[in-house]
């Protein structure tokens, strides 16, 4: 104990000191004076672990930090996931949220106020890694429940007067992709049904799947579709899903459609620090290696009812295509 | 926001769009004095509609007690509260709409139920208005009350759900009305949960879509009435369409009931939607919360539903009710016969003004024995 102070030495001494001095001392004293000392002794090891903490992690070098622009560094092979220890060299652009409130239904409060973005290019697709503070994780949907998301937008071309960053405008479209916490979840495994959620829901009968009918048919699958109308109409929304992502086109607010192909994907997870998140998107369409486009982002935090046009986005941010770490 | 007319409050509202009635209005009306709440209307919905994955706890139809029954809980008082005062001049709603109460950054004054508001939908089920006591019995006048309300969607001229989307999703059809949710283009931001102030969408988390009544236009188009109507125990639907007051046509059965006899009144006029399912009032409830569901109408309403007896025209309209799984657009009175038609004008439906009864008496004299109900 040879970094005792002597004030932390008196305060450890300090009980003695007075119980001796005091002859007659109730228990719910001797209590109180434990009790404080106690927090006394707490105080100064909590504060020499969090200096020690923080001198540690001094010494750790982290990310460079992009300010102006987010650098997608070339790479002969984009890092395989949001763990890869290549992350560690690629720039950071700390990249600020503003209040969608240009169209309704908007939002009128501030949640999440940053997004951390790092970028890698092979040349052929680029990967975003995405990290902000999200003290919920909301990946469950239902009635009045919302998940977690986040998304990507470029100009679907890239021209000299970039489209309204605010999901584009009529001919000039934005290609956005989506990722959400909710088909996370349901591609981590959870399974795609009413009991994952509800797990003690107890459904009596469904007639496409009742007997005769063969489970799995197609006859029982056809039946099935009849009573989902989004799936009979390829809604991207009621699945399969089998990737976290959606690729979407949008021409302006409230003109978001689905892309011909899912092309993309990506991943994310939750730690007490909040969400990281990669998506692998291909190159952007009209852009050499080592030219420029730009890039915004948009975040919704479930628990705060974020859906739609409730987010939080930034503005363009350059995106320069290949550069040097 | 646009400004609109809305009849139902005789005054002009604002509105996310302008004014576009379709060319004819699905619309129905529901004699609350006949509802048992046998709740076969909310099982022909169910069964027909909303046995998929994810709608588990969807009911498009259902049959409420009021005052204190809600699906989903607290549906119309919490939005009465959020309203605020609302306040009639005459038959001039003074008060704001749920367009015009919308806080900033919304375009509906609303509230997001979530799934517990639904696990519940028959709370309240026959509980009454103040205590019943040991003993007690009927004997003319009695001041417990509650009545069965059938809730629909209002297919209303200004829906609030199709306000609300974002998407432009929602759509009224031009052809019959009624308002659709497109499956096809629905992303599931729930802000027509949110606003609908009937909670009559539901978002299905299987689908990852809202969905909503679809007033079965499959059998609407076919000039059926749809599955809530036709298997009706109680008899207390009629399906067909309104006009607008000034080109109200005595002959169509709607029209008579809405804007002739002022029988029939809308849910919640003072929302602003317009909506075009009409209740005929309970006869037995306190008029101050009849007129805050109903609107200022509901005294000349009850007064001409009394008076159905004398008026051979109304107690014929009534029978019609129930009489045919046909959409009758045309009434006749011949005597003591009403007859129904449909678009084509031909003869549907014909039922005696009122159904012939025999009274047996209480002691048959041929045998010298009281009967009693098996005898």
């Amino acid at each position: 104990m040879g970094c005792r102070t002597q004030q932390m030495e008196q305060s450890l001494q300090q009980p003695y000191v007075i119980l001796s001095r005091r002859r007659r001392i109730s228990v719910f004293e001797i209590l109180h004076f434990v009790q404080d000392d106690i927090r006394t002794v707490r105080f100064f090891l909590t504060s020499v672990i969090i200096l020690s903490l923080v001198l540690a992690g001094c010494g750790e070098k982290g990310p460079p930090v992009s300010e102006s622009e987010v650098r997608a560094v070339f790479e002969k092979t984009i890092p395989s996931n949001l763990d890869d220890k290549a992350w560690e060299q690629i720039p950071v652009h700390h990249a600020k949220l503003l209040l969608q409130d240009m169209v309704e239904p908007r939002l009128m409060q501030a949640s999440t106020a940053f997004v951390d973005v790092q970028s890698v290019t092979d040349g052929q697709k680029i990967i975003f890694r995405l990290s902000w503070n999200d003290q919920t994780l909301d990946d469950v949907p239902g009635p009045g429940r919302f998940g977690d998301a986040v998304a990507v937008q470029l100009p679907a071309t890239p021209t000299p007067d970039v489209p309204a960053p605010q999901m584009g405008e009529n001919g000039k479209p934005v290609e956005i992709t989506y990722w959400s916490a909710i088909l996370q979840a349901i591609v981590n495994g959870r399974k795609d049904d009413i009991q994952a959620i509800y797990p003690y829901a107890n459904v009596g009968h469904y007639p496409f799947e009742a007997a005769p009918l063969k489970q799995g048919s197609a006859t029982q699958q056809e039946m099935a579709k009849r009573y989902a109308p989004a799936r009979s109409l390829e809604n991207p929304m009621s699945g399969p899903r089998t990737v976290p992502v959606q690729d979407l086109i949008a021409e302006g607010p409230g003109t978001l459609r689905a892309a011909e192909k899912i092309l993309s994907n990506g991943s994310g997870k939750h730690s007490q620090a909040g969400w990281t998140v990669v998506i692998v998107r291909p190159f952007p369409s009209g852009v050499q290696l080592g030219g420029r486009t730009q890039v915004a982002f948009a975040v919704w935090e479930g628990s705060h009812q974020e859906v739609g046009a409730k987010k939080m986005r930034t503005a363009w941010i350059p995106l320069s295509l290949g550069s040097s770490k | 926001m646009a400004r609109v007319y809305n009849w139902q409050i005789r005054r002009e509202m604002s509105y996310w769009y302008p004014e576009s009635r379709p060319k004819r209005q699905f619309a129905a009306v529901f004699d609350t004095n006949k509802c048992i709440a046998c709740q076969t209307c909310t099982l022909a919905c169910k069964t027909t509609w909303t046995s998929g994955k994810g709608q588990e706890y969807m009911l498009w139809n259902n049959v409420e007690t009021k005052p204190y029954g809600f699906y989903p809980l607290a549906w119309d008082v919490n939005l009465l509260e959020k309203l605020g005062t609302q306040s009639w001049d005459g038959e001039r709603y003074t008060g704001r709409t749920i367009f015009e109460a919308a806080q900033a950054g919304e375009r509906v004054l609303g509230w997001r139920p979530e799934d517990i508001d639904y696990a519940n939908p028959n709370v309240g089920e026959d509980d009454c208005v103040n205590g019943v006591e040991k003993g007690a019995h009927f004997s003319g006048v009695h001041n417990a009350w509650f009545f069965y309300l059938a809730r629909i969607c209002n297919h209303c001229t200004y829906p609030a759900c199709l306000a609300s989307c974002p998407r432009g999703s929602i759509y009224k059809r031009q052809e019959d009305g009624i308002v659709l949710i497109d499956q096809g283009r629905c992303r599931g931001y729930q802000e027509c949960v949110k606003a609908c102030p009937y909670k009559k969408t539901f978002y299905n988390t299987m689908t990852g879509t809202s969905e909503k009544c679809i007033a079965c236009f499959p059998k609407i188009e076919l000039g059926l009435q749809p599955q809530c109507f036709a298997n009706c125990i109680g008899k207390i639907r009629f399906a067909g369409w309104i006009s607008k007051p000034e080109q109200a046509r005595a002959d169509n059965p709607i029209d008579f009931l809405v804007h002739v006899k002022r029988v029939a009144l809308p849910l919640f006029p003072q929302f602003g939607l317009e909506p075009n399912v009409y209740y005929i009032p309970p006869l037995n409830v306190p008029r101050e919360f009849l007129l805050q569901m109903f609107g200022p109408n509901v005294d000349a309403a009850i007064e001409a539903y009394r008076n159905a007896p004398n008026d051979k025209d109304l107690a014929g309209l009534l029978t019609l009710f129930g009489s045919t799984d046909r959409i009758v657009t045309k009434w006749k009175r011949i005597d003591e016969q009403m007859l129904g038609y449909d678009e084509g004008g031909k003869e549907i439906v014909r039922v005696p003004v009122r159904e012939p009864a025999h009274v047996r008496q209480a002691f048959d004299a041929a045998r010298g024995v009281a009967r009693t109900n098996v005898s």
